[in-house]
Order: C-alpha cells, then sequence, then structure tokens
C-alpha cells in the first residue's frame, strides 16, 4: 500500500514535470516563430530604408535577432532532448 | 484652477501686508522677526536630527520611548532637566519630523513635558532657583555654526541641533522684545471679576500673558507678584495658572508650521491636552481647591503660603490631566490622523494595488505591474526634466536632434523632491505589496522577483540622474563648444533609449516580443559607450576641455551609461508578452551582457574585415 503511494506521488512529481517541459518547449516555439517573422521584417525594413544612420540601426538590430534565434533553436534543441530521455 | 489662483496671490498679499506692518509698528517688526528666526531655528533643529536618523540616537529614543510610561518618564525628565515645556515640546516635534519617533510616543513625551515643567513652579517656590537655559543660546550659536563647517555627517548634524536652539531661543527673545510694550497693558487688578466668568476671563488674560511673554514660567512669577501684592484673589491666580498652562502650547503650534503633517498632529494632541485638562481644573476648581489645601496640610505647608500652594495646584491639575488623558491616547491619535491628513497631492498614492487581489497570484501580479508602469512613467517625466527636457516632445515624432536644439537651455529641477513626492511612496507600496503576496507558485514568484528588481531598477536610475544633474545643468550652456556638444549627446542618448522604450511599451499590447526587442537597444547601448571613450580620448588629446571637464565627462557618461541600462532594466522586468508562457520563453531567450558584447564583437570584425 505504502509502495503504491510513493508510486503515485513520484508519476505526479514526473507528470508535472513533463508539463513543465512542454509549457516551456510551447513558449519557445512560439516565439521563436516570432522572432522568425522579426527577422524577415527587419530585412524587408533595411532594403527599403535611404537612411544611413537608421540604416546602420536597423542592421544591429537584425544582429540581435539572429543572436536570439539562434540562442532559442540551441534551448529547444537541448530541451526537445531532455523530453525524448 | 480657483485655489491655484488664490495661491498665486495669497503670498505677494501676505508680503505687502507684512511690509506695510513692520513700517508702520516696529514692536510688530520685532515679533515677525522673532517668529521667522524660531521658524529657521526649527528648521535646523529638524535638519540636525536628520543626520542622527537611523543611527544610535534614534535607538535610543526607540528604546526610551517604546512604552507609554518610557515616554511619559522621558518628558518628565528632560522637561525637569531643560525647565522648558516649550523646548521639550518643539524638540519632540522636530523628533517627529525627522521620522525619529512616532505620533504616539511624541503625545507620551508631550504628556510627560506637562508634568515635567510643574517641577519649575517648585524650584522658583521652594528653593527661588531660577535655571535659565536661554543663556546658553549665544554659545550654542556659535558652537552651532563652527560644527556646521565640519565634514563629519554627525558633527553637521550635532551643529545644525545648536545653532537651531540657538535660534530658538534668540527667536523667543526678539519675540518677547516686541511684546514689551503689551506688557504694561496687563493691570491685573483692573479686570478682577468674582465666579465663573472671573475664573474664564483670568483664564484667558493667563493664556494672553504666556503668549505675550513666551514662558509660562514668567506668567507664574506674574501671578506670584500679583498675588503677594493681593492684586488678585487667589481663585483668579489659579485662573491665570491654567491659563498659562495653555499659552504655552504657542511655541509648539508656532513650531510645527514649519513641521511636516506629523509634527502639526503632535502639537495638535499638546493643545488638545493642555485645553482639556484646562477645562477640568475649571469645571472641578472648587474640589481642586479642597485638594491642594489636604495636600498643603499634609505637607505642611503653611495656609497663607500662596506661592507653594500654587506649586501644589499646578501639579495636582497636570496630573490629574495626565491620569484623564492616558486612556484616550490611541483615540487622540485616531482622531489627529483624521483631522489633520497627509496633503492628498503632495505624496503619490498606490491606484492598483488593492487589498482583495492578494489572495489570487494573478490578479496580485497584474496589480504590480500596472502600478510599475505607472511609477515608472513618472520616473521617466522626473528623469526627462532631470535632463532639461519635455517629456512629450522627446515622445513625439521630432527628429530627437531638433528636440535637443530646441530645448538648449539648462533648467533647475529639483530631483529629490519630485522623489519624494511621486517616487517613493509608490515604490515602498510595491515592495510591500510583494511581500504581502501570498501565491507559492514558481512562476509567479519568480515574477514578483522581477518586478522587485525592476523597482530597484528605477530607484537606480533616479540616483544617478541627480548626478549627472550637477554638470549638465552647468555644462549644456557652456562657452566650450566642445563639452557643451558632449552633454548635449548625453541628453541626446538619454531621450532616444527613452523614445524607444516608449514605443516597445506601446507595441506591448500587439503580438510583439517586446523583452527581446531590449537586447538591440542594450546592443546600442555598449556601442555608444565604446563611441564616446574614442571621442572622450580625441577631446583630451586635442586639449578640446580641461582636464576637469574631462574628468566630469567620464563620470558624467557612465551615469548616463547606468540610468540607460536601468531604464532597460526596468522594461525587461515588467513588461511582459501575450501569454505567460511567451514571457517565460522571452526572458530564457534575452541576449545577457557576454552574449550582446559577443554580438558587438562580431560586428566590429566584420567593419576591418570590410
Amino acid at each position: 500500500m505504502k509502495f503504491n503511494k510513493l508510486l503515485k506521488k513520484l508519476k505526479i512529481y514526473l507528470d508535472s514535470d513533463a508539463d513543465q517541459l512542454r509549457k516551456e518547449d510551447e513558449g519557445l516555439a512560439k516565439v521563436l516563430k516570432k522572432l522568425k517573422k522579426k527577422e524577415h521584417a527587419l530585412k524587408a525594413k533595411i532594403a527599403a530604408e535611404k537612411d544611413k544612420d537608421d540604416r546602420e540601426q536597423l542592421q544591429q538590430e537584425l544582429k540581435v535577432v539572429h543572436s536570439q534565434r539562434e540562442k532559442g533553436i540551441k534551448l529547444l534543441a537541448t530541451l526537445r532532448e531532455k523530453k525524448r530521455k | 484652477m480657483l485655489k491655484n489662483n488664490l495661491r498665486k496671490v495669497l503670498l505677494p498679499t501676505i508680503l505687502i501686508v507684512l511690509a506695510y506692518g513692520f513700517w508702520i509698528s516696529p514692536d510688530f517688526k520685532e515679533i515677525a522677526a522673532g517668529v521667522a528666526i524660531f521658524l529657521f531655528g526649527m528648521l535646523a533643529l529638524e535638519e540636525g536630527f536628520k543626520a542622527f536618523t537611523g543611527g544610535v540616537l534614534e535607538k535610543v529614543l526607540k528604546k526610551t520611548t517604546n512604552k507609554l510610561w518610557k515616554s511619559l518618564s522621558f518628558g518628565v525628565v528632560s522637561t525637569t532637566i531643560m525647565q522648558s515645556s516649550s523646548l521639550v515640546s518643539v524638540i519632540t516635534i522636530s523628533f517627529l519630523g525627522a521620522g525619529l519617533i512616532g505620533l504616539a510616543q511624541g503625545i507620551g513625551i508631550i504628556f510627560g513635558a506637562n508634568l515635567g515643567t510643574t517641577t519649575g513652579a517648585w524650584l522658583v517656590a521652594g528653593f527661588g532657583l531660577k535655571v535659565k537655559i536661554s543663556a546658553y543660546a549665544m554659545p550654542m550659536l556659535v558652537f552651532g555654526v563652527i560644527l556646521i563647517f565640519q565634514q563629519s555627517r554627525h558633527l553637521k548634524g550635532a551643529g545644525y541641533i545648536l545653532a537651531g536652539l540657538g535660534f530658538l531661543f534668540l527667536g523667543i527673545h526678539h519675540m518677547k522684545e516686541g511684546f514689551e510694550a503689551f506688557k504694561g497693558a496687563i493691570d491685573l487688578a483692573e479686570y478682577a471679576v468674582a465666579g465663573y466668568p472671573g475664573l474664564f476671563l483670568f483664564t484667558l488674560i493667563g493664556i494672553f500673558a504666556t503668549v505675550v511673554m513666551q514662558s509660562s514660567h514668567a506668567t507664574l512669577v506674574l501671578i506670584i507678584t500679583a498675588l503677594a501684592a493681593q492684586q488678585i484673589s487667589y481663585e483668579n491666580a489659579l485662573a491665570l495658572a491654567i491659563g498659562a498652562n495653555v499659552g504655552t502650547t504657542i511655541t509648539a503650534i508656532l513650531g510645527a508650521f514649519s513641521s511636516n503633517e506629523v509634527g502639526k498632529r503632535l502639537a495638535g494632541a499638546h493643545l488638545i491636552f493642555n485645553v482639556t485638562t484646562g477645562l477640568i481644573a475649571i469645571v472641578f476648581i472648587h474640589q481642586l481647591l479642597l485638594a491642594v489645601d489636604l495636600v498643603s496640610a499634609y505637607a505642611g505647608i503653611a495656609e497663607t503660603d500662596y506661592t507653594l500652594k500654587l506649586a501644589v495646584f499646578h501639579t495636582l491639575f497636570n496630573l490629574i490631566g495626565v491620569v484623564v488623558m492616558i486612556p484616550f491616547t490611541n483615540h487622540l491619535v485616531r482622531f489627529l490622523e483624521r483631522v489633520i491628513k497627509s496633503e492628498p497631492d503632495q505624496y503619490a498614492q498606490p491606484k492598483y494595488l488593492n487589498e482583495s487581489a492578494l489572495e489570487f497570484g494573478d490578479a496580485a501580479l497584474e496589480a504590480l505591474r500596472q502600478e510599475t508602469a505607472r511609477v515608472y512613467e513618472k520616473a521617466v517625466g522626473v528623469i526627462a526634466k532631470g535632463v532639461s527636457l519635455d517629456k512629450e516632445l522627446i515622445f513625439s515624432d521630432v527628429s530627437m536632434k531638433q528636440v535637443i536644439k530646441v530645448q538648449n537651455k539648462a533648467v533647475a529641477y529639483n530631483i529629490d523632491d519630485a522623489y519624494e513626492r511621486e517616487i517613493k511612496s509608490l515604490c515602498s507600496a510595491i515592495l510591500d505589496y510583494t511581500n504581502k503576496i501570498t501565491s507559492v507558485e514558481p512562476v509567479i514568484g519568480r515574477q514578483i522577483s522581477r518586478i522587485r528588481l525592476a523597482n530597484q531598477s528605477l530607484l537606480s536610475a533616479l540616483k544617478d540622474v541627480k548626478h549627472l544633474q550637477k554638470n549638465m545643468l552647468q555644462y549644456i550652456e557652456s562657452d566650450n563648444p566642445e563639452i557643451s556638444a558632449e552633454y548635449n549627446h548625453l541628453r541626446q542618448r538619454i531621450a532616444k533609449v527613452m523614445r524607444r522604450l516608449e514605443r516597445i511599451r506601446l507595441s506591448e499590447q500587439e503580438s510583439e516580443t517586446s523583452i527581446l526587442s531590449l537586447d538591440a537597444l542594450k546592443l546600442t547601448l555598449e556601442t555608444n559607450m565604446e563611441l564616446l571613450q574614442e571621442r572622450l580620448n580625441g577631446l583630451i588629446r586635442d586639449g578640446g576641455i580641461s582636464a576637469d571637464m574631462a574628468i566630469s565627462l567620464m563620470n558624467d557618461s557612465n551615469y548616463t551609461y547606468n540610468i540607460i541600462n536601468n531604464l532597460i532594466q526596468i522594461n525587461h522586468n515588467y513588461l511582459k508578452s501575450e501569454e505567460g508562457l511567451e514571457t517565460e520563453a522571452e526572458h530564457m531567450i534575452a541576449l545577457n551582457k557576454d552574449e550582446i558584447d559577443s554580438v558587438l564583437a562580431d560586428g566590429q570584425k566584420q567593419t576591418e574585415q570590410r
């Protein structure tokens, strides 16, 4: 009886952990999608921008978004690896 | 509108009336100067006590006044030593004004002071001894001013206290001198009336005489003399003593003018106590007379020794007052807090932090976020004014160069005052609220700590603007075009970030990644810092600015960096996405300092390769 109870508790614990991972996965995926869109939009803006200063600023922004996407993709990959295990 | 116009008219009117009064009456001039010096003394006293907040004095005061009996004894002992209840009450008001003690403790001290002051009558009557602390006024002023010039905070504080006390006495001295002309008009024999009307009349005379002479002790001496000369009856003499006890509160009331609402509440408590005690004494005058006779007989005081009997009376009726009023101390505190309110517009009050949301983690978090947004908006206004810019113009579509060009004049602005009125109370309410939230969910806990961090960054940003403002006001209009350009550059950088942050904030509602948008700002911040360093080196090398200017600019560019960084951090910590999941994900993805630096280094490498 006691052992069964322990098993139950373990399952709830593991489930909550899994739920947490699922939520993180979902959040990251959504944000990555938005970042991808943002990256495209920025590229289009840069192509259209004539002012040198403003273009430089947009380019900087693009670099940042790109780095964020890279970081996000790595995080998501690690997360999915964890889930598989 | 009408209130504002009235305010505008009020000050010039007061000044004109005073000037006219000074012109027609030298006595009035003396009295008014006395009041002014006295109030200046109060300000100095409060300034002095502020230096000791959080230190030994505060600890000692807290320990010696944390219970009613302790604060009572404190009042009795200090008044006995100083032989002036007025002095003890004004010092207590300045303790309150400086936040060293609370109202209840202050009331305890005032009650005690009323008892302590009766020892004066005993000293005069019994030993003919008269302690005159006012004799020390001049030395106090001299020592005080010398100490004010010292570097140490505590010595400076002690200097302000001594000078404050000196000014208090000097003010009282001038008031007395001014009233000298009216003193002759007090011919007690003229007013002798029997029964209760006489009692009330002599009480009023006692009040008037004490106000005029600025000392209840002096009134007591006058009473004893008049009694000895049989100018007045014994009953009338007692009424005068009651009046003197009420009149002595004038000093505290005067002192409260320069104090905040807590000081005013204490002066109110003093007045209520003394008036109530006076009324009790008048109503039960016959019973009191009997009691005085009994006590006098028991103590072996001669039937005709009115001087000592007066001392007995004085002690007895103040003792009765204390005994009657002690049970009502808490009611008195509540009553005074209700009647004398803090000015509603003086300190900003929280708008969203309601108690009912506390039980629901999400609702409480939203309340905190909205309140933080509100305090952020206020802080942005303070920062804009701190760098002599208009917030509306910063947020407009006008090019930033144009904004700086249009507002190229240094405008003095008191950041400390704005902080006290607009920010401090809100930030402390927010922190207080975060401590009350009961939710144990880890996500909520994380977000609460972010809100705390946002408020912390906000306070740091304001502190840095205060530092930056000092040189900025001096240099933006400097004759040296190089330094003026650099300081305008710093203003422009702050304003630019404020504008970009505002746009990010506004897009928060749309499906944007607002938290991540802040990373681009961090990158710009680092890039600009490097560019500034290069320019600064050039300016120093070419001798465009003096060494002093260079040091100021180095410090102020650091302040600017911190202000911008803190502004970004505030938004980083309180902005949110459409869904909670995304907010957390954005925080995971947001680049840290090293990652920003590596983006910056990559960019530099690419430029070099080109």
